[in-house]
């Protein structure tokens, strides 16, 4: 080796290490920062969401979460959501060619709907108040577990549950299997009472005749799950969700229309009826893939069933795409599609023996329900990024048997669309 | 909602004499941190900050973290990114050594894994499959104007050739800026120390397959190169260590290199720009007035 390609050699340590000083040193400048994550920060998230149907319900939901995840790896989330609803709501009723007179709740006072319109329930006006908490830690390296605590309350309605899931991974951590349960136990004490099954709605300052102020259901849900990393870029998870509910799973504000056998006039209006317990099924399967140019396509199938003989498919479909700086845009397709209940009708046949369970609520009609959004994500700073979703959701029903006389003039099942937008901010302290 | 999946990755003390044994996984290495300080509450905490900063540095220049800055780059497609300060300080250290090595160390070399995976009985590529990848190493290919980094698409980097000696460095940074004690941080055999434990009794460090014992009072040591990591085809060994410009493994490489040096980050650079040097690695290293083992 020469002298002078010795001095090189030589060279290029010196400024290597000149090099590496400098890095090190740079980093050193930016201890602070390094420092920081070695303390428990907090991820925040806030947003606002803003709920409208045409012609009938809006909401406002802020949104509070705030996550912090300790040195330890456990990571504790609470979370506070306010509702605030206002607008009506459809109450059971089926169109009439003439004016109809309800009475509202408290029985203090009646509303009334003008010929050939939907009856809709404009009383529907309540602040829902929900907190809970989250905790998520590990026992050994492979298992982790999650407990919960959730409240909400709003006027007539209180609600408290648990939950607690454990899931351990498998196979080099690619495979993870969980297994959970939630209990909650909801009270009712609805404005005027409960009224009893399939009596008329009274009239104004008569007597209520209901079978008491309050009542109570409990519900437990169950949930298997295995999550498997099916590649670097994909990710598969199905589920398999059991609930079941006991007690009053009644509206208490819903009513069907008492109709006259052959003209189809409301001749009575009578209080709902549905049974006292329920029990679901679901199987979810949910595909993540990452995409070499970095976009990520999300894609998932519900299929539900339950002994009210009700049964839905849900399939929902996102794709995040990348923009340059950071941005981001994530279009939305979610399609759903429900068969009625069994006790499901659009109104009673006066004449006729009552069934033992009916309802025109029409949540749990036959509908089909599509949905068609994007959102657009923008970064703050260092670790903030704000958002903006868009979505319209339009629900076509149908109805479910034969319309009676003049029903046939209406659409007992009428058309919804909603519009939703939500601004979203997120950021780290 | 959190996700479930936040590992809660183990932490290890025990007391060995005078010194607190603290121990963790990262970067695929078992990671030691020694710590001559009184009690086990500081111990504690050093060792907590010794982790998280590497477990930090692991994930934030992971390949694989979906929401990590190099596969943000590499999936990029060739669009121009904006990087975080601590990301371009080391794009900036990556230019340099691929300037001071003749382009011989190159952070966009690791797509050079997929021809040459180095499992046993994996056979050797074919001179078309290696060609065909060419095109796509070289950092000069990529534009880097601070802080913007902008890599051609189907280009990729990562920063695994430096990740672990920078952890190192920037750990016993972060506990010396808390200390005057001693302590010593050894991740997977990359080695930095402050001070010997007490003043005649210097830390004692063995070299892989060697029964050497190197005495370390300060500075650093790292070793590049693994005694097992190499191929055997017809008879021949082939080095896991890669030309970036050839695509084929460099030839004559030694099996190992250990080298001091001041921080753990240049020791490290050293003995891979050594590696890299072939046969020629004994007379790089005795050009930089450096204590150096090669094994072969």
């Amino acid at each position: 080796m020469s002298t002078s390609k010795k001095q090189t050699a030589a060279n290029i340590s010196r400024l290597l290490a000149g090099a590496t000083c400098t890095l090190l040193n740079q980093a050193a400048s930016a201890q602070d920062v390094a420092q920081d994550t070695n303390d428990p920060k907090w991820d925040v998230e806030t947003a606002v969401l803003y709920y409208s149907e045409k012609d009938r319900v809006s909401a406002i939901e802020p949104v509070f979460s705030a996550t912090r995840t300790f040195e330890s790896g456990n990571i504790l989330n609470i979370k506070a959501v306010v509702d605030v609803l206002t607008g009506a709501s459809p109450n059971g009723a089926t169109p009439f060619d003439g004016p109809q007179t309800f009475t509202r709740p408290s029985g203090n006072d009646s509303y009334t709907i003008a010929a050939g319109e939907t009856p809709l329930d404009d009383t529907f006006l309540d602040t829902r108040v929900a907190i809970g908490a989250q905790y998520d830690y590990s026992l050994g390296r492979l298992t982790h577990l999650s407990s919960g605590l959730n409240f909400s309350n709003e006027y007539d309605y209180q609600s408290i549950s648990v939950n607690t899931r454990v899931a351990r991974e498998f196979n080099d951590k690619n495979t993870s299997l969980s297994a959970g349960f939630a209990f909650a136990a909801d009270s009712i004490e609805p404005e005027g009472g409960i009224p009893k099954a399939f009596t008329s709605m009274p009239e104004v300052e008569d007597d209520l005749n209901r079978q008491g102020s309050s009542e109570s259901k409990d519900t437990l849900d169950l949930l298997l799950g295995v999550t498997q990393v099916i590649n670097r870029k994909t990710l598969m998870q199905v589920n398999y969700s059991f609930s079941n509910s006991e007690g009053y799973l009644t509206d208490p504000f819903k009513i069907l229309t008492l109709a006259n056998s052959s003209t189809g006039a409301p001749e009575d209006y009578l209080y709902e009826n549905r049974p006292d317990s329920r029990t679901k099924h679901s199987i979810y399967w949910k595909t993540k893939y990452h995409r070499e140019n970095g976009h990520i396509i999300d894609a998932s199938y519900r299929y539900l069933w339950d002994d009210w003989d009700i049964t839905s498919h849900t399939l929902d479909f996102r794709y995040r795409w990348p923009l340059a700086s950071g941005h981001y845009i994530e279009p939305h397709v979610r399609y759903y599609s429900q068969e009625e209940a069994s006790f499901y009708r659009h109104s009673l046949t006066a004449g006729e023996a009552l069934p033992e369970f009916a309802t025109a609520d029409s949540r749990l009609g036959q509908f089909d329900a599509m949905t068609y959004g994007a959102k657009y994500g923008i970064p703050m700073g260092e670790n903030g990024e704000f958002s903006i979703r868009l979505e319209l959701y339009r629900q076509n029903g149908s109805t479910v048997g034969t319309p009676i006389g003049d029903q046939v003039n209406y659409d007992l099942f009428p058309d919804l669309e909603a519009t939703i937008v939500q601004f979203g901010y997120s950021f780290q302290f | 909602m959190p996700s479930t999946a936040h590992p809660n990755r183990p932490l290890i003390l025990t007391k060995r004499d005078l010194v607190w044994v603290g121990r963790f996984d990262a970067m695929a290495s078992p990671c030691e941190v020694l710590m001559a300080v009184e009690s086990k509450e500081t111990a504690e905490l050093f060792l907590r900050i010794a982790a998280h900063e590497t477990w930090r540095i692991e994930q934030k220049f992971s390949r694989y973290r979906d929401d990590g800055i190099i596969p943000r780059i590499n999936n990029s497609g060739g669009a121009t990114i904006p990087v975080d300060a601590e990301t371009a300080h080391l794009i900036d250290y990556a230019y340099q050594c691929h300037q001071l090595s003749d382009g011989l160390f190159d952070v966009t070399s690791g797509i050079l894994r997929k021809t040459w995976p180095f499992r046993p009985n994996s056979t050797i590529p074919t001179n078309k499959e290696v060609d065909a990848l060419l095109p796509f190493i070289g950092l000069d290919k990529a534009t880097w104007n601070n802080p913007d980094f902008r890599l051609p698409s189907d280009m990729q980097i990562d920063f695994g050739g430096i990740g672990k000696e920078y952890a190192v460095d920037r750990t016993l940074a972060l506990l010396t800026a808390k200390t005057n004690s001693p302590i010593m941080v050894n991740y997977g055999g990359d080695i930095t120390c402050n001070r010997s434990p007490s003043p005649n009794t210097p830390w004692r460090v063995g070299i892989e397959n060697s029964k050497e014992m190197i005495e370390l009072t300060s500075g650093s040591l790292a070793t590049s190169g693994s005694t097992h990591r190499y191929l055997m085809y017809d008879g021949k060994r082939y080095s896991h260590v890669l030309n970036p410009k050839t695509g084929w493994p460099i030839e004559n490489a030694p099996l190992s290199v250990t080298v001091k040096g001041d921080s753990c980050t240049h020791a490290g650079m050293l003995a891979t720009f050594a590696m890299l040097k072939g046969k020629d690695a004994e007379s790089f290293l005795e050009a930089q007035n450096v204590f150096y083992r090669i094994l072969r």
